[in-house]
This record gives C-alpha cells, sequence and structure tokens, in this order.
C-alpha cells in the first residue's frame, strides 16, 4: 500500500477513535495488536489471506483483540476486512504516532525479554525524556529474543542495551 | 706389246688363223671401238661419276656435321641435366635445412609453451591448494565461531534469572537516565 493510502486509514481510524473519546486506550490495544501481528507469523498470514472469508477473518481479530475496547476490535476488522490486513503494523504505527505528536511527544519503543512494571515503565520514560531531552510516549515489546536488558527505539535514535546485542558482537568477533 | 704385233705382223697370211691370236682387222677395228668406247665413258660417265661421288661427300659431310651437331646437343643436354640434377640437390639440401630450421622452431616453442602450461597449472594448484587451506580454515573457525556462540548463548541463557534481568532493566534505566 502506498505511504498516503496509510496515512489515510490511520488518519481515518484516529478520527474515529478521537470522535469515540477513547483514543488514547486505543492507541495502546492497536499498538499491542501491531506488534502481536508483526511477532506471529501464522497471525499475519492468517490476516492477509485473500482466500480466506472476510468475515471469518473480523472473527480472528476480535478472537485475537478478546478484552479489548469495541471500537479497537471494530476498528482493526474494517481494516482486515477491507484487505489491508498487511499493512495493519504500519497503519496502527501512524495512529500511534499521530496520537503521539498530538501530545507533543516522541514514540519511544521499548523490547524487554520480560513485562515491565508500572515504576518501571515510568522511571523509563522519564530516563528516557532526560537523554533525548523530548517527551516520549512510552511502548513496551515484550521480545523474548531481546534475552535480557533493553533496546530502545526513540525516532531515529536507538539505545540498545540487551544480551542479544551483546551476544552478536560476540559472535561476530569470534 | 710391240713384240706381239710384230708376231702378228710376221704371221703368214695363208697359214690358217692361229687359235690364240684374232684376226689384225679385229684388233685394229676392235682397238678402235675400244678408244671409242674409252672416250665416250670419259666423256659422259666420268663427269657423272664424280658429281655422284661428290654427292655422296657431300651427304657423307653433312651426316657428319649433322652428327656433330647431335653430340654437341646431347652434350648440352647433359649438361644442363647434370646441372639440374645438381640444383635439385641443393634445393633439397635447402629445404631439408628450412625442414631442420622449422622443425627445431616448432620444439622449441612447443617445450616453451608446455612449460608456460605446466607453470600455469603449478600456479593454479597452488592458488586451489591455498583457497582449500583457506576455507577449510574458514570453515574451522566458523564452525568453532558458531560453536562458541552457542555455547556463550546457553552460558549467558543459563546465568539470566529474572533477578539478573530485573538487574539489566535497573541498570539501563539508570545508564540512560544518567547519560545527561
Amino acid at each position: 500500500m502506498s505511504e498516503a493510502r496509510i496515512e489515510a486509514y490511520a488518519r481515518a481510524l484516529a478520527e474515529i477513535a478521537s470522535a469515540e473519546g477513547s483514543l488514547d486506550t486505543v492507541e495502546k490495544e492497536l499498538y499491542a495488536v501491531a506488534r502481536a501481528v508483526e511477532s506471529n507469523d501464522q497471525l499475519r498470514a492468517t490476516l492477509t489471506d485473500e482466500s480466506i472469508p472476510a468475515a471469518r477473518r473480523q472473527a480472528v481479530v476480535e478472537a485475537l483483540v478478546g478484552s479489548a475496547a469495541n471500537t479497537t476490535a471494530q476498528l482493526v476488522g474494517l481494516v482486515v476486512g477491507a484487505g489491508r490486513g498487511r499493512d495493519l503494523p504500519a497503519i496502527i504505527d501512524k495512529i500511534v504516532k499521530r496520537a503521539s505528536n498530538a501530545q507533543n511527544k516522541e514514540v519511544a519503543e521499548v523490547r524487554s525479554a520480560v513485562a515491565l512494571t508500572t515504576d518501571q515503565q515510568s522511571r523509563l520514560a522519564a530516563a528516557l525524556e532526560r537523554a533525548t531531552g523530548k517527551a516520549v510516549n512510552l511502548k513496551v515489546v515484550v521480545d523474548p529474543s531481546v534475552l535480557g536488558g533493553l533496546i530502545a527505539t526513540v525516532g531515529d535514535e536507538v539505545i540498545d542495551g540487551s544480551v542479544r546485542t551483546r551476544l552478536d558482537q560476540v559472535k561476530s568477533r569470534l | 706389246m710391240m713384240r706381239l704385233l710384230q708376231v702378228l705382223a710376221a704371221e703368214d697370211p695363208s697359214q690358217t688363223h692361229h687359235w690364240l691370236l684374232p684376226e689384225t682387222a679385229e684388233i685394229i677395228y676392235g682397238g678402235i671401238a675400244a678408244l671409242i668406247i674409252f672416250a665416250a665413258l670419259y666423256k659422259f660417265a666420268l663427269p657423272a661419276a664424280k658429281k655422284a661421288l661428290a654427292a655422296r661427300t657431300e651427304r657423307i659431310q653433312k651426316e657428319l656435321d649433322s652428327a656433330a651437331n647431335t653430340r654437341s646437343t646431347a652434350e648440352a643436354e647433359a649438361s644442363n641435366i647434370r646441372r639440374a640434377v645438381g640444383d635439385i640437390a641443393s634445393e633439397r639440401a635447402r629445404l631439408l635445412a628450412e625442414a631442420d630450421q622449422q622443425a627445431a622452431l616448432l620444439l622449441s616453442e612447443g617445450r616453451a609453451r608446455i612449460a608456460a602450461e605446466v607453470a600455469d597449472l603449478e600456479t593454479k594448484a597452488e592458488a586451489d591448494i591455498a583457497a582449500a587451506r583457506a576455507r577449510s580454515s574458514d570453515e574451522l573457525r566458523a564452525q568453532i565461531a558458531r560453536i562458541a556462540s552457542v555455547a556463550a548463548q546457553n552460558a549467558v541463557g543459563a546465568t539470566l534469572t529474572d533477578g539478573t534481568k530485573q538487574e539489566l532493566i535497573e541498570g539501563f534505566i539508570s545508564s540512560v537516565g544518567g547519560a545527561r
């Protein structure tokens, strides 16, 4: 899909979420959905397979979103039903970025091997704001391949303190 | 002769004719006839005989000249043939020498080419051996790296307890927060 079309979908979905008055919640849930689609090949294949009826793909989305707000399930179902499941992560990233920009924040994606506590998230956000000089909208992604430590991406800046990267460096040196 | 004529003249005519000698008149007529015949022969036959002899002499001379010419021509041809034989021998010698020279050149070039090919093959073989050695070395190094990497990952995985992970997270937050 072209960048303009992704932008148009993101703008439309963000407007819907804003109109529903749940942009903040929807944005967080959509972000979790996008990372799940990215990390799960089978899920991604199911949502992008045009031979599977749209109703069935929407049912998969409802099963995935589960306890998510009704608006989130409807928005994801709308994208998948329109045959744009392949672009779902990109559309959601645009939505998150738009929502962050609306609050004058930069999206800070943090990958961790284990889930972070609320306290850790708030301290990490504060640390990143100090390090980058920008207000950040923290998004934590649990990624076991990180092994240990954290990888933080704020805009174009990457702060890598993961065990995975250290191991890769050792492997490369070997 | 005169004695014979005297005997004949002294003979008695009344006697019978001598059994050996002819009659006098007959001798006279016969002598005259003989003279006439000799004169005629001298007059007519002698020139013809001389002419025939001269013609025969001329023919023989011509044949001698022709034979001399033929001999001269034959000697010239023999000379030409001898010279041609000599030319053929020298040409054969020249061709043989040229063939020897070309053979020597071909042999020299062939040796040089074979030497170059052998050198190329040796260089290629040495390069192949070096490449194989490097490849083996690289493969061995890569295998060691893979094993070491897996071992390191397993060792790290075994030591990464939940507590260690939390310490790493706290360390990251502290280091990022203290960066400025």
